[in-house]
C-alpha cells in the first residue's frame, strides 16, 4: 500500500490515505474497457458510489479508519460516510498536500 | 372540487426525520403494509385538513432514484406511475448538498412538490444557516423550514401542500445539464415522446443515457428501438469526457446541487464542536469505540432481562389466575382441556414473552437507531461481519434477533441484495431470541451455573460465525461493501420510536399468535389421543441413544417448535417438577439446551422465512438446523466429559 506513495505518483486508492488526508477523486472502479458488468466494479457498484456523492472531481477527506482493516469514515460534500475498505480500494484519488 | 381525497407522498434521504413528519401528520391513523409483490415496507396514514381527506404515503428513505435497491425502484415507480397529488421532499438542512441531489431527481420526475427543510435547529448548531426564501426562488417550489420533533412548521407545510395541489402546477426541473448532455437528452426525449411510455419523456431519456437497466427493459417491452440509440449517444459522451455517461450525469447533478447549496447557505464554523460531534468521535474511536459498544449492548440486555423476568412473572401469575374461572365455565373435561390448555395457555405464553421482553427490547433498539448509534455500531462491526460475507449493517437484524427472530428476519430487508438478505436471515435464525434465553438461563444458568450459560452464548456466536462463513462461501455472488451515511446524533422522537415498536409487535402478533394457537391445539389433541408417547419412542434413537437424554425430551422438543420456551415448560410438566437437577445431569442439561437453542427456528420464524424467501429456502434452513443441532448435541455429549477430564 505504501508503494505508490514513494514513487511520487499522486494517484492512489482512497484506502491508502492516512487519517486527516484529503484527495480529489480521479476515477471510481472504472474498468476502462467500458461495458456495464454487474460484478466487482460493475455498473451497480459505481452508480452507488456516485449516487452517494463520490463522483470524479470531488474532494474527499479520510476522517479516520476503523482498526483491523475496517471501514473508513470519509467526509464528502458536507456529509459523513462509512465506506467499506473494499470500496475505498477501488476509488482512486489525487492526494492534496 | 367535488373530489375531496388527496394523496401525498413523503420522500427523502434516510435519517432526515421523515418518519417523524409522517407521525406528526397522521398521528394514530396509520398502518404498515407491503408494497404489492415487494418485500418493502409501506407506511400509510390519513389525515383531515381543510375539508380534504389526505392519504399520506411514507416512501422508503433513499439517496437516489436509480435501480440500486428495491426501495429506489418502488419509490420512483410510485411517484412516476401512481402519480400522487404531491410529493413532500424532506430535506436535512445540515447536509444540504446531498439532499438536494435527491431533490433534483425528484423534480425530474415532474411531480408537484413542496420541500420541508427539516432539522434547521441542528443545522444552526453546526453553524449552518439557510436562506430558505432564496432556495425557494431557485428551485421554484415552496420551501418550508421545519423542526419535526417539535412539530414546528408542520402546519405550514400542510397548508403549502394543499395550495400547490389546488393550483395544480408542476414546476419544471430546476437543473440544466451541460450543453453536450442536454443536446442528447433532447434527442432521446423527442424519440420517447412518440411512444406511449409511462414515465416522463425527459426523465426516461436521462435514465436511458445513464444506462438504467430497468428503463431499458420496460421500454423494450413496448417494442421501442430506443435503447440502442441511447447507447450510441452515451458512447459519444464517454469518448468526449473519458468517463461513463452515467458518471457525467451524476457528477453534473451533484455539481448543480452543490452550487445551489453554496448559494443559499452560510456556514459559520463553531469554535466548540457541537455535542453530537464529540459523541460521534468518542463512539467511533479506534480503541474506545469497542468497549463503549460492548457496555451499551450489555447494559441493554441486562436491563431488559431484569425487567422482563419481573414483569413476565407478574403477568403470568395474573393470567393463570383465570384458570379456575374457565374450569367453572367449562368443567374439567376435554373441552376445557382444549380451550384452556390449547388456546388460552398458548396466548398467555405468547403474551408473557411478547410484552415483558420483546416490547422493551424493540423500544430500546429503536431508541438507539433513531439517535444514530446503530449506524456507529455498524461502522465498528463491519470488519467482523465481512468475515461471514455481510457488511456492518447486518449487525442490526442480528441485534433484532436477540429479541425475536421473526422481526429479525423481516429486518434483513435493510441488506441490499437478495443474497445478503438470505445470508443475514440464516444467521439471525441462529441467534438466541428472548425465548431461548429463557431456556438457557432457566436451565443451564440456574442449575449448572451462570458461567456455563455464558459459555453457551459464546459457543453460539462461534457456531454462527462458522456456519455464516460456510454459507457465505457456498452462496454464489459477490459481497456488497458497506456504504452508509452516518448522520449526526440527534435526540430520538419518543412517539416515533413507540410507533415503530408497536409495528414490530403487531408483526409478531400477526405472524406468531395464530400459529401458536393452532399448534397448541394440535399438540393438545395429540396428548389427549395419547400420541405423544409413541412419538417419543420413535424419536428415542436420536434423543436417548445419540443425545443421551430421557425419552420424554423428544416430546418437549416437538413442543419447542411452537415456541422455544415451551421446551422448558413441557419438560417441567412431564417431569412433574421444576427442580430439573432431580431428573437431569448437568451434562444432559447442557446438551438439551444446546439442541433447543440451535434446532429449527420456531414455527413463527419459519413462517417469516417463507414470507421473505419462499418455501424451498425456508424448508432447507429448517431441516438443516434440525440436523445440525442434533449433530452438535451428540458431539458435545461425547466431547465435553473428555475436555473436562
Amino acid at each position: 500500500m505504501e508503494g505508490p506513495r514513494e514513487t511520487g505518483k499522486s494517484e492512489l486508492p482512497l484506502a491508502a490515505l492516512r487519517d486527516g488526508e484529503s484527495g480529489i477523486i480521479t476515477s471510481v472502479g472504472e474498468n476502462h474497457g467500458g461495458g456495464h458488468g454487474r460484478g466487482r466494479g460493475g455498473w451497480g457498484f459505481k452508480k452507488r458510489l456516485m449516487d452517494m456523492g463520490l463522483t470524479p472531481g470531488t474532494r474527499v477527506t479520510v476522517v479516520k479508519s476503523a482498526p483491523f482493516h475496517g471501514p473508513l469514515e470519509v467526509s464528502v460534500r458536507g456529509s459523513r460516510l462509512a465506506l467499506g475498505r473494499g470500496m475505498a480500494e477501488r476509488i482512486f484519488v489525487e492526494i492534496i498536500k | 372540487m367535488t373530489e375531496k381525497k388527496l394523496t401525498i407522498a413523503l420522500a427523502g434521504n434516510a435519517n432526515v426525520g421523515k418518519s417523524v413528519i409522517f407521525n406528526q401528520l397522521t398521528g394514530l391513523h396509520q398502518h404498515i403494509g407491503n408494497w404489492p409483490g415487494k418485500t418493502v415496507e409501506k407506511a400509510e396514514g390519513t389525515l383531515h385538513f381543510k375539508g380534504y381527506t389526505i392519504d399520506v404515503i411514507d416512501l422508503p428513505g433513499i439517496y437516489s432514484l436509480s435501480t440500486f435497491s428495491i426501495e429506489e425502484l418502488v419509490s420512483r415507480e410510485y411517484i412516476a406511475v401512481e402519480r400522487p397529488n404531491l410529493v413532500i421532499n424532506i430535506v436535512d438542512a445540515s447536509v444540504l448538498e446531498r439532499n438536494l441531489f435527491f431533490t433534483l431527481q425528484l423534480m425530474e420526475l415532474e411531480t408537484p412538490m413542496v420541500m420541508a427543510l427539516n432539522q434547521i435547529d441542528m443545522a444552526e448548531k453546526k453553524g449552518i444557516r439557510i436562506d430558505h426564501e432564496k432556495l425557494q426562488r431557485i428551485l421554484g417550489i415552496p420551501v418550508v423550514p421545519t423542526v419535526a420533533i417539535k412539530g414546528t412548521g408542520v402546519y405550514e407545510l400542510l397548508e403549502r401542500s394543499v395550495e400547490v395541489i389546488e393550483k395544480g402546477a408542476i414546476n419544471p426541473p430546476a437543473i440544466k445539464y451541460g450543453e453536450e448532455v442536454e443536446e442528447r437528452i433532447r434527442k432521446m426525449a423527442k424519440l420517447i415522446e412518440k411512444i406511449p411510455f409511462r414515465y416522463p419523456a425527459r426523465w426516461a431519456a436521462i435514465k436511458l443515457l445513464e444506462g438504467d437497466e430497468q428503463v431499458q427493459k420496460e421500454i423494450r417491452e413496448i417494442g421501442s428501438e430506443n435503447p440502442p440509440t441511447a447507447e450510441r449517444l452515451a458512447k459519444e459522451m464517454e469518448e468526449i469526457h473519458g468517463h461513463s455517461c452515467s458518471a457525467i450525469i451524476t457528477s453534473e447533478r451533484y455539481e448543480a446541487a452543490g452550487k445551489i447549496a453554496r448559494e443559499v447557505q452560510q456556514i459559520v464554523p463553531k469554535i466548540r464542536p457541537p455535542v453530537s460531534e464529540t459523541l460521534h468521535t468518542i463512539t467511533t474511536h479506534k480503541i474506545l469505540g469497542y468497549p463503549i459498544m460492548v457496555l451499551v449492548v450489555l447494559a441493554m440486555f441486562q436491563s431488559i432481562f431484569t425487567f422482563g423476568n419481573y414483569a413476565s412473572e407478574l403477568l403470568s401469575n395474573l393470567l393463570y389466575g383465570w384458570e379456575p374461572l374457565f374450569q367453572g365455565l367449562l368443567g374439567t373435561g376435554i373441552v376445557k382441556e382444549l380451550v384452556w390448555g390449547g388456546v388460552v395457555e398458548g396466548i398467555i405464553a405468547g403474551v408473557t414473552v411478547a410484552l415483558p421482553y420483546i416490547v422493551p427490547f424493540y423500544f430500546i433498539l429503536y431508541l438507539l437507531e433513531d439517535s444514530g448509534y446503530l449506524s456507529r455500531i455498524a461502522f465498528l462491526m463491519d470488519t467482523l461481519m465481512h468475515k461471514i460475507g455481510l457488511h456492518g449493517k447486518a449487525f442490526i437484524p442480528v441485534m433484532l434477533g436477540y429479541g425475536c427472530n421473526v422481526p429479525a428476519c423481516l429486518g434483513c430487508r435493510i441488506m441490499e441484495t437478495e443474497r445478503e438478505r438470505l445470508l443475514a436471515a440464516f444467521v439471525t435464525t441462529l441467534i438466541p431470541c428472548a425465548a431461548r434465553t429463557v431456556i438457557i438461563l432457566g436451565l443451564v444458568g440456574a442449575f449448572v451455573g451462570i458461567q456455563w450459560a455464558l459459555a453457551l452464548y459464546i459457543i453460539d456466536l462461534l457456531i454462527i460465525f462458522l456456519l455464516g462463513r460456510m454459507a457465505f462461501k457456498a452462496l454464489p455472488g459477490e459481497p456488497t461493501a458497506l456504504i452508509m451515511e452516518m448522520s449526526d446524533y440527534r435526540l430520538p422522537h419518543l412517539k416515533t420510536v413507540g410507533k415503530q415498536t408497536w409495528f414490530r409487535l403487531e408483526e409478531f402478533i400477526k405472524i406468531s399468535f395464530p400459529l401458536i394457537v393452532v399448534g397448541s391445539l394440535v399438540i393438545k389433541l395429540m396428548e389427549i389421543l395419547n400420541l405423544l408417547e409413541p412419538i417419543a419412542n420413535v424419536l428415542s434413537p436420536v434423543t436417548v441413544t445419540w443425545l443421551g437424554l430421557p425419552a420424554i425430551t423428544g416430546i418437549t422438543l416437538i413442543f419447542g417448535v411452537l415456541r422455544k420456551e415451551l421446551t422448558l415448560i413441557t419438560l417441567a410438566t412431564l417431569l412433574g417438577t421444576t427442580d430439573f437437577a432431580q431428573a437431569l445431569t448437568p451434562l444432559q442439561m447442557i446438551v438439551f439446551t444446546l439442541v433447543a437453542m440451535l434446532y429449527i427456528p420456531c414455527v413463527a420464524t419459519i413462517a417469516a422465512l417463507v414470507k421473505e424467501f419462499g418455501w424451498k429456502k425456508a424448508t432447507f434452513i429448517s431441516v438443516f438446523e434440525i440436523i445440525f443441532a442434533i449433530f452438535v448435541g451428540g458431539i458435545t455429549l461425547r466431547l465435553l466429559p473428555l475436555l473436562l477430564g
